[in-house]
């Protein structure tokens, strides 16, 4: 079957849309660099065990369905704050690797504990607008898409208004670029962190709610690929950097469908990692991070 | 009035003599291992499997047990092991069983990727000196890719034989259908299950009953089972099992305005591009899907996108032993499918073949034992199955089980055609 210009551009439409999950949990990723400096591995399997919690809650209370968008989060808020608990808080400083390890530990046993609670069975998740379908021509765009990237740029304005705006922001920027000037500023640097866990966590939530929305069905198979897509959109928007995370998730999003499209199913992969080195090796700062001197 | 000991005395007698006459039950019981994936996303199969395996080793208990050659009852024990969906730890699982227990036999695994590897380290032609490979007996009920069973004497199936079953499928989708005449489809190509069966089965029965490719002939693609199978796949939309966007699959399916769609997969994939065809309002005449996802799953994960798809199985809750099964499984916390419920039937076969070998059960007769057990399952001509009888294909240890066609209707399979009677 031949590609015309069409499906080239319809599938950049539809990956840019899906990359605002992309851009969501590139975010949390690239919040938790920024005032931590280390990467926290379990934060898309929390995502996802949110997005569990608020769909179990609205199946088990009968609530309306629209209502697992706020439970999800929420209880990925509170997933988040445990995992700063057990694998940061009280690990030791100079050990980098320490929290990086615990991390990768806590997002195989969430996972786990997911695929144990539900049989790995995948499950429907209720989307909005999933039987509105814009057409355009000879281009369609789909509702539910269109409501994920909608309220993901809501929740990416409302995080930076929280970061810029308000003393929390402050606190944590504060953290992240001297935590010793910011203690002797009389800023709390742990209950600092544990914030930063807890919001980046009620982002995640939201994340893995539009990413099950998305697809339509939840399952612990979505933990490791988002793990992985996050953590490309981190080093490709540049570590740490908010405005970078955002444009790499879109950006992600939509060459992935390209490669798709051009090169098939197996050869998407190489394609979107070969993206990654190219940034590594030619721009290892990413689209908008710090600028990294080579040794 | 009743006297107590004119009561008593036939009772005690009758229990004297029962005990004379009916076969001791022997101290030892009959340990047979299960293993299967009860971890990883492939979890529900494991569950599914050792729901259905409970209730059968209870089944056989409940009616007394099985008869050792000595001529005592013992009853039947198993321990049920996790294989992930992973080559090793399925290996590592068989090493164990075989080496460190006292099962005479193994059923397992979950997945055809992890069986063909397992089956690697059986020995391959028994009675062979030189081949240390293990020497243990395995009876398949989950890992269904085509002919896997060959691979060592010592491993066998009780699998559905998809060839056959897709083969009937077109037949019969020709002959109801007449108007349907083109296809297009994709599969999973990570999984050897998905796509195997897809390129090397499904569009090569297709191509035999007259069905065309709907975007121009596939080179190479002649109906002989596995011609031309890696341009079926290069012509192809597919997906990875862990995918989550599938609108560049679905929108190829929908350009290339095929009657009948194919979606070989397991159910997650399977209900994200269903659901995906169904927002791009792509609506074929006819969906048809992989063996695997006729279960439960695809109807928690998506019901309303699976409605109309056609997927032949060989178990369906239409016999009373069947449905006997489907509730039992239920009770044990699992679902009856098409590979779980063969863990019944394996139950059932290693119970008449135990019975018919001769087998001791001593810890001394251990290696014999699980010799004879094979040697049995090796002669068997055909075995009692949950909706009809099981043909066994001796040379090959594999199975030609009788199945039926179910469709996703209102949420439930419901069978469309049983071409049991016809066979």
């Amino acid at each position: 079957m031949g590609i015309d210009f069409i499906d080239v551009a319809q599938a950049i439409i539809d990956g840019l849309l899906f990359g605002s999950t992309y851009a969501l949990i590139g975010l949390g990723f690239t919040l938790i660099f920024g005032a931590m400096h280390k990467l926290n591995m379990a934060y898309a399997a929390s995502a996802i065990a949110g997005a569990y919690v608020g769909l179990a809650a609205i199946a088990l209370s009968g609530l309306p369905p629209v209502l697992a968008f706020f439970l999800g989060p929420v209880a990925s808020g509170v997933i988040g704050l445990a995992v700063y608990i057990t694998c940061f808080r009280y690990m030791p400083a100079s050990n980098m690797l320490a929290p990086l390890m615990a991390s990768i530990g806590a997002l195989f046993f969430i996972d786990e504990i997911i695929i144990h609670a539900t049989a790995g069975s995948p499950l429907a998740f209720p989307a909005v607008m999933d039987d509105v379908y814009f057409e355009l021509g000879e281009y369609g765009f789909r509702g539910d898409l269109i409501f994920v990237l909608v309220t993901s740029l809501v929740a990416m304005l409302v995080l930076l208004y929280v970061l810029f705006g308000t003393r929390l922001g402050l606190a944590t920027r504060a953290v992240s670029q001297q935590v010793v000037a910011a203690e002797l500023c009389g800023i709390a640097s742990h209950r600092t962190n544990a914030t930063t866990f807890v919001l980046t966590g009620v982002l995640g939530g939201l994340a893995g709610c539009m990413a099950a929305a998305a697809v339509g069905v939840i399952s612990p198979l979505l933990t490791v690929p988002i793990t992985v897509k996050g953590l490309i959109v981190t080093v490709i928007g540049g570590l740490g950097s908010i405005p970078g995370a955002i444009i790499a998730g879109f950006a992600v999003g939509g060459f992935e469908n390209l490669f798709l499209l051009v090169f098939g199913v197996n050869q998407r992969d190489i394609y979107v990692f070969l993206l990654l080195f190219v940034f590594l090796v030619f721009r290892p700062n990413g689209l908008l991070g710090k600028a990294i001197k080579r040794d | 009035m009743l006297n107590l000991k004119h009561v008593l005395k036939p009772a005690v007698w009758a229990a004297a003599l029962s005990a004379m006459i009916s076969p001791a039950l022997a101290e030892e019981t009959i340990l047979i291992a299960g293993w299967g994936a009860k971890s990883g996303p492939l979890r529900s199969f494991g569950v599914n499997s050792e729901a259905v395996l409970k209730a059968a080793v209870k089944e056989v208990n409940d009616s007394g047990g099985i008869m050792l050659a000595d001529g005592t009852k013992a009853n039947l024990e198993y321990i049920y092991f996790d294989s992930a969906c992973n080559a090793e730890q399925a290996i590592s699982v068989a090493r164990k069983v075989a080496s460190e227990t006292r099962a005479l036999i193994g059923i397992g695994p979950t997945c055809s990727g992890a069986a063909a590897a397992m089956f690697g380290v059986f020995q391959k032609t028994v009675g062979d000196d030189n081949d240390t490979g293990l020497q243990f007996p395995i009876l398949t009920d989950t890992a269904v890719r085509n002919g896997l069973a060959k691979i060592s004497q010592w491993t066998f199936r009780n699998t559905p034989n998809e060839p056959d079953m897709y083969d009937k499928l077109f037949a019969w989708v020709a002959k109801t259908y007449p108007d349907l005449k083109t296809i297009y489809g994709g599969t999973e190509t990570d999984q050897g299950h998905s796509n195997g069966t897809y390129s090397r089965v499904i569009v090569q029965a297709s191509k035999r009953y007259g069905f065309d490719w709907a975007t121009g002939d596939i080179e190479g693609v002649t109906g002989d089972l596995g011609s031309g199978y890696t341009e079926v796949l290069a012509n192809s939309s597919n997906w990875l099992m862990a995918d989550t966007n599938f609108s560049v699959q679905a929108r190829a399916f929908k350009k290339s305005e095929a009657d009948i769609y194919i979606i070989s997969s397991h159910p997650f994939t399977t209900c994200g591009m269903l659901k995906e065809l169904k927002r791009r309002r792509a609506e074929p005449k006819l969906l048809i899907g992989l063996t695997s996802s006729s279960s439960a799953e695809v109807m928690k994960g998506c019901a309303e996108a699976a409605e109309g798809m056609v997927i032949p199985t060989s178990f369906a809750p239409i016999t009373p032993a069947a449905e006997k099964v489907a509730m039992l499984a239920n009770e044990n916390g699992g679902d009856a499918d098409l590979h779980s419920a063969a863990a019944w039937e394996n139950v059932m076969i290693i119970k008449q073949v135990i019975e018919s070998a001769g087998v001791e059960n001593k810890p001394e007769t251990l290696m014999a034992d699980r010799r004879k057990i094979r040697d049995g399952l090796e002669t068997l001509e055909r075995t009692e199955g949950l909706i009809g009888q099981v043909q066994r294909v001796q040379d090959e240890g594999e199975a030609l089980k009788p199945y039926v066609f179910v469709q996703a209707m209102g949420g439930k399979w419901s069978v469309i055609h049983d071409p049991r009677s016809i066979q």
